[in-house]
């Protein structure tokens, strides 16, 4: 599907990255180019849900049940990471030791 | 961010209900592509500025593998816990648990079985998105940095990507890519499977 396009992507968005031709002054303005491209993103998925009536009119009735079970699996979720994220980034840590 | 976030989002959802006019609807897959790929190209340039993160991925290894892993039976498990507390048969709310913030995949998927179901995993994954888009840079900052990828799920390679990218750091912003990937593979194939399951 999509993953190769993305990897593909983020690969070039690394290799340009990676190499230092890009001046810090450059780097600042594609910092708040970001956040600008970010939000209008946001905005236009904003537009994409609010242009689907038949969610808009479902979310009325099933809002509450479908707000109780993604908060849910949100809370479990973040639980579940929490258990091992510290036996992941302790590793992290001694390699910074190394370095 | 978050507010700026949250701002973005309903500001859409409003133009979107009341003003977006019908003749550009057509484009709106393309926008949306192509902010995508803007922003992942962007992603990629922070990952590629910081030098030792190979390295860092490298020697977390396979370790990484376990928050796909958590992410996947905690979003199902939640799914189960919310699914009696509004009465929902246990394998239907996995089911919609399983979908792991994909709304479309989901809910094509669950519409085969009733109308219902689908429409209830579409708003239950749409919810869990726009959610995820508004806590990741809470979370980032006061639960943890691998803890933000979780309310993304399969989006976290994707759409929540360059929320969490901005929150977080390169090798984050790895896993993350990681995450997503694994999580959308395994929609097509739990979905279905939790429906499957009696208890």
């Amino acid at each position: 599907m999509n993953i190769l396009l993305y990897l593909f992507i983020l690969l070039i968005g690394a290799f340009i990255g990676s190499k230092d031709f890009l001046k810090p002054k450059l780097l600042n303005r594609i910092g708040s180019i970001q956040t600008l491209s970010l939000l209008f993103l946001l905005f236009i998925m904003g537009v994409k849900i609010g242009l689907d009536k038949e969610i808009i009119f479902s979310l009325a009735t099933i809002g509450l049940h479908s707000i109780i079970l993604a908060v849910a699996s949100i809370v479990f979720s973040i639980l579940g990471v929490k258990l091992v994220s510290s036996k992941i980034l302790r590793e992290k840590v001694k390699v910074g030791d190394d370095i | 961010m978050t507010y700026k976030i949250l701002t973005a989002v309903v500001a859409g959802i409003l133009t979107g209900f009341f003003i977006y006019p019908d003749y550009l609807v057509q484009y709106i897959g393309l926008l949306i592509d192509l902010g995508l790929c803007l922003l992942l190209f962007f992603v990629g340039i922070d990952i590629g500025r910081q030098k030792d993160i190979l390295l860092k991925v490298k020697v977390m290894g396979f370790k990484i593998l376990l928050v796909p892993i958590m992410i996947g039976l905690g979003s199902i498990v939640g799914a189960i816990f919310g699914g009696i507390v509004i009465e929902l048969p246990i394998n239907e709310a996995a089911a919609v648990g399983a979908g792991f913030g994909w709304y479309s995949l989901s809910a094509i998927e669950l519409s085969k079985h009733s109308a219902e179901l689908g429409t209830l995993a579409f708003t239950t994954n749409v919810t869990r998105e726009v959610i995820a888009l508004i806590t990741i840079p809470i979370i980032a900052k006061y639960i943890g940095k691998l803890e933000s990828i979780a309310p993304a799920g399969a989006t976290a390679m994707d759409t929540t990507l360059p929320i969490i990218s901005r929150s977080t750091d390169g090798s984050v912003a790895i896993i993350s890519f990681i995450t997503g990937v694994v999580l959308s593979s395994l929609v097509p194939v739990l979905v279905p499977l939790m429906m499957k399951l009696t208890f």
